[in-house]
C-alpha cells in the first residue's frame, strides 16, 4: 500500500489512492464506480435526497482520473432568522410564487414553508507522477442552484521521502460563487417591510490553501496532519435571513436583513490516525481545531470504529461526533430596539451561534463477487443521527420567557452505497 | 501566547523532520497499512456527503480538506 503514505491532505487528491481498478483494455472494465444515495431529514424542517456517482481510472503510467456527479433536491420549511414570538408573524415569501405570504403561529419558530431547491454538482481530479515520489494533482468543481452557481478549481503537489513513509503535501484552491437571490439581494441592514433590495447578483470569492504531512508511524498506525487557512471575500450574506426587532416587553416590532461582514478567513488544523488494533478491529479518530476572524472557534472529534468479520467479506462500523462552537461577534437571536449593534454587523442565523452538536451513526457492509473483471463489489447501507444543543441563551424581555427561542436541530441521515 | 494553530504548526513542523529519521516501516511491513480500512480515504463518499451536511449547518467546515463548499446553503 504505497497508497497510505501517497495520500493527500487535499480531498479531491485523497480519493485517487481508494478508487484504483486493475489496469485493464475494456471499456467500462477499468473504471471503479462508487455510487450512494442519501436521504436527510430534519424534524420538522428540511429534507433532501442526494445520489452521488463517482468513477475513476488509473492509467498504466499511473495517471489517474476521477470524475463525480453530484444531486440534491431539498424541500420543507427553513428557520427565516426571526424570532419566536407570543404573536402571529406574518413574512413575505421571497419564492416570487404566486403564494406570497405565510404566517407562523404564535410560540412558534418562523419558518418559510415552500423552501425549496435543487442542485448539481460535477467535479474531476487529474493525477499525474512526474518522479517516482512526486506527483501533481489538479481539480475543479461546478456547482448550479436556482440562485446559485460555484466555480473551483484546485491544484497539489506531493512529495514522498523517508522510503514513502512521510509525504509532504501543499494545495491551493480558489472559489468563485455568483449569488442571484429570488426576489433580488438584501440591503444587508436593511429594513426588511421595505424590502429594501438590490439590483442584480451578489458575488464572493475564496482562496484557500492546505500543508499537510502524512506519516507511517508504526506498522499499524497512519497519521495525517493538516494546516489550512482560506479567505473569502464579497456577499457572505444569506439573503433569505433576517433578524427581529423587539421592544423591552418582548414584542415583535420589526426586522432587519442580516448584515455581515464582507470578508472571513478561517484558519484550521487537522489530525487523523489510523489504527489497526487487529487483524479485524480498526479505529479512525480525527480532531479538528477552526478559529475565523468572526469570532467562531470550534472543535470537532470523530470516532469510527471498524469491525470486521472473520473471513472479511462484511463490516460494522459504528462512528460517533462531537461538535462544539462558539458564536460569531455579531451574532444576534434579536435586536432590542434600544440597542442596535454599533458595527452594523449582525446576523440571526443560528449556524453563527455557540452549540455543541452529537452525531452517532452506523455503517454496514457486505462485500459480493466482482463485476466483470473486478476482484470484488461493496453494498453498504449507513444511518446517523445528529443533534444540535445551544449553549448560550441571551436575557430575554418577561414576554419572551418561556419561549424555546433556540429550538437546535434534530436530523437523521440514511445512505446506501454500492461500489464496484 | 501561543495560539493552539502555532502549536499545530510547530506540531506538523516536528513530525515532518521526525518523519525523516526515525518513523516508519520497510516496504515488507506493509500488510496492516495495505488494508482498505486504512485508507485515510476509505469511504470518500461517506465523507463528502457527511461534509456537506456539517457544512450546510455549522460555522466550520474544512481541516481535511479545503474549507469551501460550492453549495449555497450556508
Amino acid at each position: 500500500m504505497a497508497a497510505s503514505c501517497a495520500l493527500l491532505g487535499a480531498g479531491a487528491a485523497r480519493s485517487q489512492e481508494t478508487d484504483m481498478a486493475p489496469p485493464d483494455s475494456g471499456l467500462l472494465e477499468d473504471w471503479s464506480v462508487d455510487s450512494a444515495l442519501a436521504y436527510y431529514h430534519e424534524d420538522g424542517r428540511i429534507q433532501a435526497i442526494e445520489p452521488v456517482v463517482d468513477v475513476a481510472k488509473v492509467f498504466a503510467d499511473g495517471q489517474a482520473l476521477n470524475l463525480n456527479v453530484t444531486f440534491d433536491a431539498l424541500s420543507g420549511a427553513s428557520p427565516n432568522g426571526a424570532l419566536t414570538s407570543r404573536t402571529a408573524q406574518t413574512f413575505a415569501s421571497p419564492s416570487g410564487k404566486p403564494k406570497h405570504q405565510y404566517t407562523t403561529a404564535p410560540d412558534q419558530l418562523p419558518v418559510d414553508p415552500d423552501y425549496e431547491d435543487d442542485r448539481i454538482a460535477v467535479g474531476g481530479n487529474w493525477t499525474v507522477p512526474f518522479t517516482r515520489v512526486d506527483q501533481v494533482s489538479v481539480g475543479g468543481k461546478l456547482s448550479a442552484e436556482d440562485d446559485f452557481f460555484s466555480a473551483t478549481v484546485n491544484a497539489s503537489i506531493t512529495h514522498d521521502f523517508n522510503q514513502k513513509n512521510t509525504t509532504l503535501s501543499f494545495g491551493v484552491d480558489n472559489e468563485f460563487d455568483s449569488i442571484h437571490p429570488i426576489g433580488g439581494a438584501p440591503v444587508p441592514g436593511g429594513d426588511y417591510e421595505l424590502a429594501e433590495k438590490q439590483a442584480g447578483g451578489k458575488t464572493k470569492d475564496g482562496v484557500g490553501v492546505l500543508l499537510g504531512v502524512t506519516q507511517v508511524m508504526t506498522r499499524n498506525w497512519l497519521s495525517e496532519f493538516n494546516i489550512s487557512i482560506d479567505r473569502f471575500h464579497g456577499y457572505l450574506n444569506d439573503p433569505y435571513k433576517f433578524t427581529s426587532i423587539i421592544n423591552s416587553a418582548g414584542g415583535t416590532t420589526g426586522y432587519e436583513y442580516e448584515n455581515r461582514p464582507d470578508q472571513r478567513t478561517r484558519k484550521s488544523a487537522y489530525w487523523e490516525n489510523r489504527i489497526g488494533w487487529s487483524s479485524r478491529v480498526s479505529t479512525a479518530l480525527s480532531l479538528r481545531y477552526m478559529s475565523d476572524d468572526w469570532g467562531v472557534r470550534s472543535d470537532t472529534a470523530q470516532l469510527h470504529l471498524r469491525w470486521t468479520f472473520a473471513n472479511r467479506d462484511r463490516y460494522i462500523e459504528p462512528t460517533i461526533r462531537w461538535y462544539r462552537q462558539t458564536a460569531a461577534d455579531f451574532y444576534m437571536p434579536f435586536i432590542l430596539n434600544t440597542e442596535k449593534p454599533t458595527t452594523g454587523h449582525e446576523s440571526s442565523d443560528s449556524r453563527l451561534g455557540a452549540f455543541h452538536a452529537l452525531t452517532y451513526g452506523v455503517k454496514y457492509a457486505q462485500k459480493l463477487p466482482g463485476l466483470g473483471s473486478r476482484p470484488e463489489s461493496e453494498i453498504s447501507i449507513r444511518a446517523e443521527y445528529y443533534q444540535q444543543t445551544f449553549d448560550e441563551r441571551m436575557p430575554v424581555p418577561a414576554g419572551l420567557q418561556g419561549l424555546d427561542l433556540y429550538p437546535g436541530l434534530k436530523a437523521v441521515l440514511v445512505q446506501i452505497g454500492w461500489r464496484f | 501566547m501561543i495560539s493552539r494553530l502555532n502549536l499545530a504548526l510547530a506540531i506538523l513542523a516536528s513530525v515532518a523532520v521526525a518523519g525523516c529519521s526515525s518513523l516508519g516501516v520497510k516496504p515488507w511491513q506493509r500488510d496492516v497499512l495495505a488494508r482498505e480500512e486504512m485508507q485515510l480515504d476509505s469511504d470518500p463518499l461517506d465523507a463528502a456527503i457527511d461534509d456537506h451536511l456539517y457544512f450546510s449547518k455549522e460555522a466550520s467546515s474544512g481541516g481535511r480538506s479545503f474549507a469551501g463548499g460550492g453549495c449555497g446553503c450556508n
